[in-house]
């Protein structure tokens, strides 16, 4: 297999950039350019040396090698790391030499895939690998390091070591008809498969939080002109990012930026305060910020707390109320502030005062949006599945053992309950690999004793 | 070279293999030789009397119903027919037949000697001679040469047959019959890669000698499902087994002894069955279980022999004598012949094409017990697919070929040829991904198409495919558009007896999904006019289609998400040893298995998944460079 070579650092000046060199005729590769034997090379220790180019036997540049030698390394090969300075020119010279020397520029995401092919990681942990450099947040690169250690897989082993059971039973009844096999029962089979439908059904409820963790949350500020809307923006994102003024119809376009709030990714949009106008840019804005309402996962809508509720704010109510939305009220910090609490709770939802001014309520404001959205799964504490594809995989499965559950209370013929038991072992099986018929008849024979 | 007779396929061994591809080519028109050690033995089962069984009997059917043959013989020679797993549905029931073994023999021989451009032959094969890469006939013992532009090599357990009982061991192709030591040396001087497989029989014991009392009749079906669509129906007298089981002395003493088997004294190297263990292993191996259970089986009409199945061993034979006697029921039984175990040649079936066909040699095919299956089913079926394309090949018309989604033939030669075996090889339903649409009863509308096309199914039965396919068709049609409505007489009679609502109204092929909806009620609704000429079988049939078009539509959309790239085609000019990202050894079991698809890649064994992702990778990178 070829040596692949690549700059693992993002390209640019930087103090420290690293190449990788991965495959079986790396050591040869790089001997040459550090004017040494394979043999000296292959310490497992950093090792400061000078490399040449081989051609002139001029100096490129001093550089940190470590070498590793397979399958103790991420891609299971033989695998250098050169850290030199960070300069295009060096990094540029390093790498062509490398090349003239028989290695092959990597293609994207190439090392990831030796790995995948050599066993050190799974399907899902190579996923994982992605997730956790894209991750924005604290939140989502530690579940992306959870299902990088294997979690997911854990969790999904117990889920298919349950169906392989019930598959092996009910398979074992038909194919070995004339064996002295035990009987299968079918309420034992049934309370088995629920407890493995349970698993399914509560990992797949683990998207909920999940999907947030990982691709953030898109939430607007919506209300009347004047309430504070920009002021809330601002103090969430703790820098003044939107211009505030006391002339209502401030804020003309929406305006968006990402702010990191309990570990989610969130995407907090401030629109212009909605209400009828002549002004012809205002009312502009005021179509964006209905769009950005409609796109939202979650709608903050502000209130004045000082006002009354007023039929604009009724109107607008109504309006969000198809969304997911959390009532803030602003201003806390003014004298006349009256959070008319009975007149709130008939809004029928959440209310937060704060003031937007003095910070006061914005913790239990994050608090809320995330409660919001993650509903009771704890984001930062246990494994939540974030992909979308497992998500769709999951319930598809669990879909098919609920099948399967029906004809067993029907009492049907096992070969109509194995169809929704082998589907869901497959799509379970797809997140991670894949449980062959081979395996099914390998596990009968080591359970029972077959044959006349 | 010289050679003293010209034919156009040979084929070596007369064995279940060997007597279903020499018919099959002689059939398709080709002058044809079966050569036999013994002409007396042909079609001999070397095993136990019997035929079919869960997804061996969907092969037979799928034999018959593409012109084969063994469908035929067992069903003129069977002495007890049981159809297995009438409580569950069509898809997993399957025919099963004891036979009467020196009957079966002689039937098929009468067959193949009425069958026109076949011609026996006795003698022993010691090579099979080549010409520049294509072969051109064999080389006997006596020296005789014969030559033909394509050999099928069916030779059972008999290359380098090795026959243990207790420590003493000699060479043989089956008990008292001489190996084929030659031919064994000749196919490893052509470069076939060879492995060592094993088998075993138990006793046989004289009827005479055992107290039947003791044993639980296991009574014949009263109504025989024959093997064969041409057969009517079974004529002969039927007669019942008899089960019994092993007790604790048994197996206290065979623990005693264990070192006497060759099994576990490590003589023994070949790999043998897991689904078949031998008495020995199944004590070792599941020694919590206090019995195990032991079917005796009639040989025949006009003999006293008693096939003791169950009992696979090879222990010394006068331990088996002892150890039988220590069953109630065997007190006195004396053992006609021992038991033993079987080391043999197979050749890595990896080696093949799809039609069975060697990459190695042009015109040299394999089928049976050398590909490293078992069984009398799985040996026949390979023997058809090549004695088709050996037949095709020397007529220069193409090859012959079954897909694993219309035939368990085609699972089980897409399973031999990807991913080779390590032990012998037994079809079993759940290799099937397509088990629901490959049923027994369904076998002729999936497949006697192409045995018509190719010659091998006759005028005769071809118009009886015809008119049943008619009925089936005329069947369908009238259960789908017959309604039972709340006004009809009918109606309270039916919502009572499966005790649910029925709707306003309900068709009857709706009906007949119900739980608790058999045959007869369906049948009883149906117009006379249908029901006087839809057989038992017809009804089966159209139901079991109604009642499984759901779930194989639900399971193909779930296994076209899973498998969406199955079909995707490996390019020919795809090199495995220059993929990046592939292990040697993930790139030299794809090398061997040369997948044509993905999903026949899928399937080749001890590919991880994460190989296969990397080869999807390649495949589509390949499609979209070109």
């Amino acid at each position: 297999m070829s040596t692949i070579v690549a700059l693992s650092t993002p390209p640019g000046r930087s103090a420290v950039a690293v190449i990788r060199l991965s495959g079986s005729d790396s050591l040869n590769l790089l001997a040459p350019l550090v004017n040494e034997t394979a043999q000296d090379l292959s310490v497992r220790r950093p090792t400061l040396k000078t490399i040449y180019d081989p051609g002139t036997a001029e100096v490129i540049d001093r550089a940190l090698v470590t070498f590793m030698r397979a399958p103790n390394s991420f891609t299971g090969e033989d695998l250098i790391e050169i850290s030199c300075h960070g300069s295009p020119i060096v990094v540029r010279r390093i790498i062509d030499s490398l090349l003239d020397r028989g290695a092959r520029l990597a293609g994207p995401g190439e090392f990831t895939l030796r790995a995948l092919s050599n066993a050190k990681l799974d399907l899902s942990q190579a996923e994982a690998i992605r997730d956790l450099i894209d991750a924005q947040t604290d939140a989502a690169a530690r579940q992306a390091v959870r299902q990088l250690n294997g979690e997911l897989s854990l969790n999904l082993q117990s889920i298919k070591s349950g169906l392989v059971d019930a598959i092996v039973r009910l398979e074992s009844a038909l194919e070995f008809v004339e064996d002295d096999l035990p009987a299968v029962q079918s309420e034992e089979l049934a309370t088995r498969l629920k407890r493995v439908a349970s698993q399914l059904v509560d990992l797949a409820a683990t998207y909920n939080a999940g999907h947030w963790v990982r691709d953030g949350i898109k939430v607007t500020i919506a209300g009347r002109p004047n309430v504070g809307k920009s002021s809330v923006f601002n103090s969430l994102l703790r820098r003044d990012r939107a211009i505030v003024t006391s002339i209502p119809g401030t804020t003309r376009d929406t305006l968006s930026e990402t702010v990191n709030i309990s570990g989610l990714p969130v995407s907090l949009t401030d629109t212009a305060g909605i209400r009828a106008t002549p002004d012809a840019v205002e009312s502009f804005g005021i179509d964006r910020a209905h769009r950005a309402i409609a796109d939202a996962d979650l709608v903050m809508f502000v209130i004045d707390g000082t006002v009354e509720l007023d039929d604009e704010d009724r109107r607008l109510l109504s309006q969000v109320r198809d969304s997911r939305y959390l009532v803030v009220v602003n201003k806390c910090d003014l004298p006349d502030f009256k959070a008319d609490r009975e007149k709130l709770e008939r809004l029928d939802s959440e209310c937060i005062s704060i003031s937007a001014l003095r910070g006061d309520g914005l913790d239990k404001l994050g608090q809320a949006i995330v409660d919001q959205v993650a509903g009771s799964h704890e984001v930062n504490e246990g494994f939540l599945v974030t992909d979308a594809r497992h998500f769709d995989l999951l319930n598809k499965s669990s879909e098919q053992v609920q099948a399967a559950l029906k004809l067993i209370e029907s009492r049907a013929s096992e070969e109509l309950i194995l169809v929704g038991l082998h589907n869901a072992l497959a799509l379970v099986g797809s997140i991670t690999g894949e449980t062959t018929s081979e395996d099914i008849l390998s596990e009968i024979f080591s359970t029972f004793c077959i044959g006349k | 070279m010289t050679f003293d007779e010209f034919f156009e396929v040979i084929v070596i061994g007369a064995g279940h293999a060997g007597c279903e591809a020499a018919s099959a080519a002689a059939r398709l028109g080709a002058k044809t030789a079966l050569v036999t050690i013994n002409l007396d033995l042909i079609a001999q089962m070397s095993c136990n009397p019997a035929i079919g069984g869960i997804a061996k009997g969907h092969l037979v059917r799928e034999i018959d119903a593409l012109g084969g043959i063994m469908g035929r013989v067992i069903d003129r020679t069977g002495i007890q027919f049981r159809l297995l797993n009438r409580s569950r549905g069509p898809a997993v029931q399957s025919p099963r037949a004891q036979a009467d073994r020196a009957l079966y023999r002689r039937e098929m021989r009468r067959l193949l000697e009425g069958t026109p451009n076949l011609h026996l032959r006795q003698g022993v094969v010691v090579d099979v001679l080549v010409k520049n890469g294509a072969v051109t006939g064999v080389e006997l013992q006596d020296s005789r040469r014969i030559a033909a532009r394509a050999v099928i090599v069916a030779t059972g357990t008999f290359l380098n047959g090795l026959v243990h009982t207790g420590r003493r061991t000699y060479s043989a192709g089956r008990a008292g019959e001489p190996a084929s030591i030659e031919l064994a040396e000749a196919l490893r001087r052509h470069g076939f890669p060879v492995m060592r497989l094993k088998t075993g029989t138990p006793p046989r014991l004289d009827g005479r000698t055992i107290d039947w009392s003791r044993f639980e009749p296991q009574p014949p079906d009263e109504r025989p499902v024959p093997f064969s669509f041409s057969t009517d129906r079974i004529e002969q007298q039927q007669l019942a087994c008899y089960i019994g089981y092993t007790n604790k002395e048994v197996h206290r003493s065979i623990g005693e002894h264990i070192t006497e088997s060759p099994l576990y004294s490590g003589k023994i190297k070949g790999v043998g069955p897991r689904y078949c263990p031998s008495i020995e292993d199944k004590i070792v191996k599941f020694a919590d279980k206090d019995r195990h259970q032991l079917f005796l089986e009639p040989e025949g009409y006009e003999t006293n022999e008693v096939y003791l199945n169950g009992f696979s061993t090879s222990l010394p034979a006068e331990l088996q004598q002892e150890l039988v006697r220590m069953i109630p029921g065997l007190e006195e039984s004396q053992i006609i012949r021992p038991g033993y175990a079987i080391e043999y040649d197979a050749v890595d079936p990896r080696e093949l094409r799809p039609s069975l066909e060697t990459s190695r040699i042009r015109g040299l095919f394999h089928a049976g017990q050398i590909n490293g299956t078992t069984g009398y089913e799985e040996a026949a079926c390979q023997g058809l697919v090549a004695g088709v394309n050996a037949g095709l090949f020397a007529q220069e018309k193409g090859t012959f070929r079954l897909s694993r989604k219309e035939s368990y033939i085609g699972v089980l030669i897409d399973d031999l040829i990807t991913q080779g075996v390590d032990e012998p090889y037994r079809i079993f339903t759940s290799r099937a991904e397509n088990r629901l649409a490959l049923r027994y009863d369904n076998a002729d509308q999936r497949l006697s198409g192409y045995g018509r096309e190719l010659g091998l199914v006759g005028d005769n039965d071809w118009e009886r495919f015809n008119s049943r396919r008619d009925r089936l068709i005329e069947l369908r049609k009238v259960l789908e558009t017959t309604r039972i409505k709340r006004a009809d007489a009918a109606y309270a009679g039916l919502a009572a007896l499966i005790s649910g609502d029925l709707g306003d109204s309900i068709t009857l092929a709706q009906l007949a999904r119900r739980p608790g909806v058999g045959n007869e009620i369906v049948r009883s609704m149906l117009p006379t006019s249908v029901r006087s000429i839809a057989s038992e079988e017809d009804l089966t049939s159209t139901l079991a289609d109604s009642l499984y078009e759901g779930y194989i539509q639900a399971q193909q959309s779930t296994l076209a998400r899973v498998n969406q790239h199955d079909d995707a085609r490996i390019p020919a000019e795809l090199d495995f040893r220059r993929l990046s990202g592939l292990s040697h050894e993930m790139m030299e079991r794809l090398e061997r298995a040369r997948p044509e698809t993905f999903g026949q890649a899928r399937r080749v064994p001890g590919l991880t998944p994460a190989a296969l992702a990397t080869l999807l990778v390649h495949i589509r990178a390949h499609r979209q460079a070109a």
